[in-house]
């Protein structure tokens, strides 16, 4: 189902654009909080948008929902003008907006009957499916914070939305209550449902999206899945044990050198630390499985996408690294 | 009710009964304050009442509290508090059109002071009776012009001021020079000079006079009757502008 990492195989439901910017700017007085944005997510995708807060991610998708209106850029979305057909699209649209509420004294089972448009059903199923079919009496303000982003993405599903936009879905929550919400958002991409997830939260993205794109100032710094954005930014597995008395040490450490993968190898006193790219932990395992010692010891650390990304998000990256645009039309190319 | 209008009216005339704000000042506190200010002139006909029965000089202004409590209080801070805890932004995103909060405010506002009023006049009519009405025709229009000029003024002051907290304190600061020199406070003519000016010049008094003449055969008050119809067209026409932007 997912498009995870280079090479995956892509459904044949990623085909048709469900979203299509380029060029987007947006202006607050003199400053562009969005800076020439391209953006395209294919149906099915769940992409997502991340960058720190005041990158524009927030604003790019008010622009997509047509709650904003852009300064320069063309936009279609679902293959609708967010400016001009902004009443035929967002019943089109499920959204779930960053720092927003319900009033305080409405129940559950009201909110839905309220955001239930014409002809709609399925919201009871909706609340049972997310856990909330015990709260359908409770008022707004007696939810806890994961019962309440869950009761909105019921509502952004109400209606069976072709696209729907989540903006800073866990912000906020406990781990137990994100693992609730990213639970809800597998479920929807398993149903195939579009959806543009919009997040500060790194492992979120991480767990979540078959494609990120990282935004700071406005502007598109880098696109892919989240594997092949951790291989670009941040290549090295790291593979640690200690050598056992009975090992050939020399052979060893040498077969290691050249094993698929490996950049470098360290050796201090009974230690052994191997650097690489991801593949090189089966070709070490291999090669430590052939040496007939296995150590007990052996520990392997990966890259997580917040570890890769860190530095570019929050500006300490140089913007020659991974910021010209020529490489991000490149990449933003190679999903089309 | 399955239009997005129809949904978004039933769930606001719900939340209206829950609100305590909603129920202290436009249910309780009138009917408390025109039982207290009632009383406390007696029954008998009186010169400084325009030899009217004071209890009924009362009866027949305090449905002017009802409107103003609706108009400067429940709906600036409801407004304001959905504008700035995201409430708007989320029905703007789930496809509701612009107008139809602004029109579901307007009935609720509308609903408020009507069953306001009743809840009013039901509690006056044991206790003090219920003045005779001289001009039915002329109180009712008075009513219900004031009624959309102060809804009106409650959608435009909810649509500007930037928090709950800035819309109630503007909405008091309006509401109580309103109520004491324009509605409900002491008799014309313990007032002196200077704060009988004042409270000429203020809407509500437009309002009052304009339900409270004919009700009582005091006169027709026609041109309080044509100041509070301009000020209900300009209200409604500023507000529907600023809500729909």
């Amino acid at each position: 189902m997912c498009a995870r990492g280079s090479g995956a195989i892509v459904p044949a439901m990623l085909t048709a654009k469900v979203v299509t910017v380029r060029g987007l700017v947006k202006r607050y007085g003199q400053r562009n909080v969005v800076d020439g944005v391209d953006l395209d997510v294919l149906e099915g995708e769940v992409v997502g948008l991340i960058g720190a807060n005041g990158a524009g991610k927030t604003t790019t998708v008010e622009c997509l929902q047509g709650l904003r209106r852009p300064d320069g850029g063309t936009l279609r979305v679902l293959g609708l003008d967010p400016v001009t057909e902004a009443a035929r699209l967002r019943p089109l649209i499920g959204s779930q907006l960053q720092d927003s509420a319900l009033p305080d004294r409405l129940r559950v089972a009201e909110a839905v009957e309220l955001f239930t448009p014409r002809g709609g059903r399925g919201g009871d199923d909706l609340l049972a499916r997310f856990g909330l079919g015990e709260r359908r009496r409770s008022a707004f303000a007696s939810l806890s914070g994961g019962e309440r982003q869950r009761l909105f993405l019921v509502l952004a599903l109400l209606g069976g939305p072709r696209l729907v936009i989540l903006d800073e879905l866990t912000q906020g929550l406990d781990p137990a209550a994100r693992r609730n919400v990213w639970e809800a958002v597998r479920q929807l991409r398993d149903q195939g449902t579009t959806v543009l997830l919009v997040t500060h939260e790194l492992a979120d993205a991480e767990a979540l999206c078959d494609r990120v794109m990282a935004m700071r100032a406005g502007r598109i710094l880098d696109s892919g899945p989240p594997a092949e954005l951790v291989d670009r930014h941040a290549r090295r597995a790291t593979i640690r044990f200690g050598l056992e008395a009975a090992t050939d040490s020399e052979a060893l450490l040498d077969e290691l050198s050249e094993a698929v993968g490996v950049d470098h190898v360290e050796r201090q006193g009974g230690r052994v630390t191997v650097y690489g790219h991801r593949q090189a932990i089966a070709y070490v395992g291999a090669a430590l499985v052939r040496g007939g010692s296995v150590p007990a010891d052996l520990s392997v650390a990966i890259p997580s996408l917040e570890d890769a990304l860190l530095g570019l998000l929050d500006g300490a990256d140089t913007p020659g690294r991974c910021g010209d645009r020529a490489r991000e039309h490149h990449l933003i190319g190679a999903v089309r | 009710m399955t239009t997005s209008f129809g949904r978004l009216l039933k769930a606001e005339l719900k939340l209206l009964v829950r609100d305590p704000l909603v129920l202290t000042f436009v249910f309780v506190f009138p009917v408390l304050t025109m039982l207290i200010i009632g009383g406390s002139f007696g029954t008998k006909p009186d010169p400084g009442f325009a030899d009217r029965n004071p209890s009924h000089w009362y009866v027949a202004s305090y449905l002017t509290v009802v409107i103003a409590a609706t108009g400067l209080i429940m709906l600036p801070v409801h407004l304001a508090s959905y504008r700035e805890r995201g409430v708007l932004r989320r029905f703007a995103a789930a496809g509701f059109p612009r107008w139809s909060f602004a029109l579901a405010q307007l009935v609720v506002g509308l609903v408020a002071v009507a069953a306001a009023s009743a809840l009013e006049l039901g509690v006056a009519a044991p206790v003090y009776g219920i003045p005779a009405l001289h001009e039915g025709g002329r109180v009712a229009l008075g009513i219900g012009l004031g009624a959309i000029a102060f809804v009106s003024i409650g959608v435009l002051l909810g649509t500007l001021l930037p928090s709950a907290r800035a819309a109630q304190a503007v909405g008091l600061m309006l509401f109580f020079p309103s109520f004491l020199l324009g509605a409900g406070g002491p008799p014309p003519h313990a007032l002196g000079a200077t704060m009988r000016g004042i409270a000429n010049l203020l809407p509500l008094t437009q309002v009052t006079d304009a339900i409270r003449d004919p009700w009582l055969g005091l006169g027709t008050a026609s041109g309080s009757l044509i100041v509070v119809a301009a000020l209900a067209a300009a209200a409604s026409v500023l507000a529907a502008r600023r809500a729909t932007l």
